[in-house]
């Protein structure tokens, strides 16, 4: 809650006898006008300016440094970068003390780099980067930061990308790195952030195998299902909603690619991996998430999986357009029903986007070759106008319901508040 | 919740800090003993443009190695776009390096041969365009190609260590 929100609304809480007018002025005292903090950002810009300016003069002069300067300078920076951390954390401060050592992990990779480019030296595994993961992942166990633990993802995803773009490899070790390494970090101490960026990162190394390997991309659904099924085995629901959402949009997204373009049976040619292997790998996965979901009692999400639904086997044409749309629907449908039993006014709003999405594609898809086209945007209007009518009348009374519920029970505590 | 660092933790961040240290000291080693211990090889260049280095700090060097008949492909699976590959060098009585084969898995170099490992970047018609990560030159401070203006054809010696790893050692001009 801002400073500014405070101002103008609290007035109103105290005409409506919310709280009192002494309450209001310590409320206001109790949040600070934000200029004062700006001022206190001075300092650090000012600093990353000096370190910016030092920066551009050894850039610019780095070439002609004799070897054994350059070499200093980088063992310098990393040593200096990991003693400041250390003593500001020994004073108490840790976020300043988390960044040096963040820095000084930044700096362990560019003096790899640097070295390598100071010999002129061509290495032809990733080995020489990996030492750069490693030592992420291990940092990150040693601290309790938010950063640190984001760290070794980002360079992992940095990392496979140089590796599979300049040496034509995919580094295995990378990713069990991140998914084992940081994995396992992130199960320890779940967090959102965490949760979403490990997600990303390791869908972003499973999409850089799949174009490395020409395989069907429709293969990629593989790992992203395996990480969605570590997320149902997890305890902490938020976080595990987290680690599952990146997946579930690829797999959104492809389904919805499937009904726009999935007539022509070029593109779906694209998509039909060997029968057998694949659905067998899917099914296995399947069987992972459900167990966790049956030991977590979340067997409610289940229809999740309606995304995956491997319709590109059907044949190319309308039987695959419709097949995708009634799949669509369901899913949309599915996480209607269950935001109405669970009274969650996010998943409502999210699931009328996608039955209002759902809607529009099938519009688009089956009336278009033969409607009138002034008739079509016409109806397509009056659809989506009502449709969005019909859902907000619908979330009010939910809403509204809810309120009631809450007006009528005693206050809640604030872990009850928190739990979402 | 950790708030301080201890000092077991303090231990583990040293011991975590001296092994970057030697481990950036042994990329720095592994240059030295590329030279010390490597095969020496010079391949030629074409022409180099010296306009790049107003702006960069290297050159982008054009290897006459790096577009190979397709007849020098010794596999029986054909070449495919950014495959790594070996390419077995002959030097030739001017010391200059010409490539006698490339090959998917390391082939065994005879007297006078070397291998250098490489990428393949695009299958022609009748050639293969190669890569070797070699392409890059940063110049040094002190180097005549800082003062030339022309593009020169240039003669790059190549240092190859026995593990695999390779290194520019000198680039000279063709014609001072």
């Amino acid at each position: 809650m801002s400073r500014k929100f405070l101002e103008t609304e609290s007035p109103a809480w105290v005409t409506e006898g919310l709280i009192t007018e002494a309450q209001r002025a310590r409320l206001l005292a109790r949040y600070p006008p934000e200029a004062v903090q700006a001022v206190g950002l001075l300092p650090l810009l000012g600093s990353i300016l000096v370190g910016l300016s030092a920066l551009s003069v050894v850039a610019a002069n780095w070439q002609s440094l004799p070897t054994t300067m350059r070499l200093g300078l980088l063992l310098g920076s990393l040593l200096a970068a990991y003693t400041g951390g250390e003593y500001f954390l020994r004073r108490g401060n840790r976020r300043l003390g988390h960044g040096l050592l963040g820095l000084g992990l930044v700096a362990f990779g560019t003096s790899i780099i640097l070295t390598s480019q100071l010999y002129q030296l061509v290495g032809y595994d990733v080995s020489g980067l990996l030492a750069w993961v490693v030592a992420g992942v291990l940092l990150s166990y040693l601290y309790d930061s938010q950063p640190l633990t984001l760290l070794p993802i980002l360079i992992g995803a940095a990392v496979q990308t140089y590796c599979t773009q300049a040496l034509g490899t995919f580094s295995y070790a990378t990713m069990g790195l991140v998914a084992l390494g940081s994995g396992y970090r992130w199960w320890r101490r779940p967090d959102t952030l965490v949760a979403s960026l490990l997600a990303i990162g390791l869908l972003w190394q499973a999409a850089l195998w799949v174009a490395l390997s020409h395989a069907k991309i429709t293969w990629f659904f593989i790992p992203a299902m395996l990480i969605y099924a570590a997320g149902d085995w997890h305890r902490d629901r938020p976080g595990a909603r987290a680690l599952q959402s990146p997946p579930l949009v690829a797999a959104y997204l492809f389904a919805l690619g499937l009904a726009l373009f999935g007539e022509t049976d070029q593109y779906a040619g694209l998509l039909r991996p060997p029968v057998l292997a694949y659905l067998g790998a899917l099914a296995a996965v399947l069987a992972i998430s459900v167990g966790g979901k049956r030991m977590q009692g979340r067997l409610s999400s289940l229809p999740d999986w309606l995304l995956l639904l491997p319709g590109f086997y059907l044949p190319g044409g309308l039987p695959l357009a419709i097949a995708t749309l009634v799949v669509l629907y369901a899913h949309a449908g599915s996480m209607l029903a269950r935001a109405h039993r669970s009274g969650n006014a996010e998943q409502l709003t999210l699931g009328a986007v996608l039955f209002i999405v759902a809607t529009m594609v099938a519009y688009f898809k089956l009336t278009w070759a033969f409607l009138d086209k002034s008739l079509f945007f016409l109806i397509g209007g009056v659809l989506l106008l009502s449709l969005s009518w019909y859902l907000r009348r619908r979330n009010a009374q939910r809403l509204a319901a809810s309120v009631a519920a809450v007006a009528v029970a005693p206050l809640p505590t604030p872990e009850n508040g928190l739990d979402n | 919740m950790q708030t301080r660092s201890n000092p077991s933790h303090r231990l583990l961040l040293r011991l975590l800090v001296a092994a970057q240290v030697l481990y950036v000291l042994g990329v720095a080693g592994a240059g030295y003993a590329t030279t010390a211990y490597g095969q020496h090889i010079t391949l030629a260049t074409s022409p180099v443009d010296l306009h790049s280095l107003q702006y960069e700090s290297f050159v982008r060097l054009h290897y006459t190695a790096a577009e190979v008949p397709l007849t020098a492909w010794r596999s029986p699976t054909p070449p495919r776009r950014r495959q790594a590959v070996y390419v077995l060098l002959a030097t030739g009585p001017d010391s200059l390096a010409t490539v006698a084969g490339v090959y998917e898995a390391t082939p065994h170099p005879a007297a006078g041969q070397a291998v250098l490992r490489g990428w393949v970047t695009e299958v022609y018609a009748r050639s293969l365009g190669l890569r070797y990560n070699l392409e890059r030159y940063y110049v040094p401070g002190s180097s005549p190609l800082r003062l030339g203006k022309t593009s020169p054809p240039l003669r790059v010696q190549v240092s190859i260590a026995p593990w695999g790893q390779a290194r520019i050692e000198s680039v000279r001009l063709l014609k001072p």
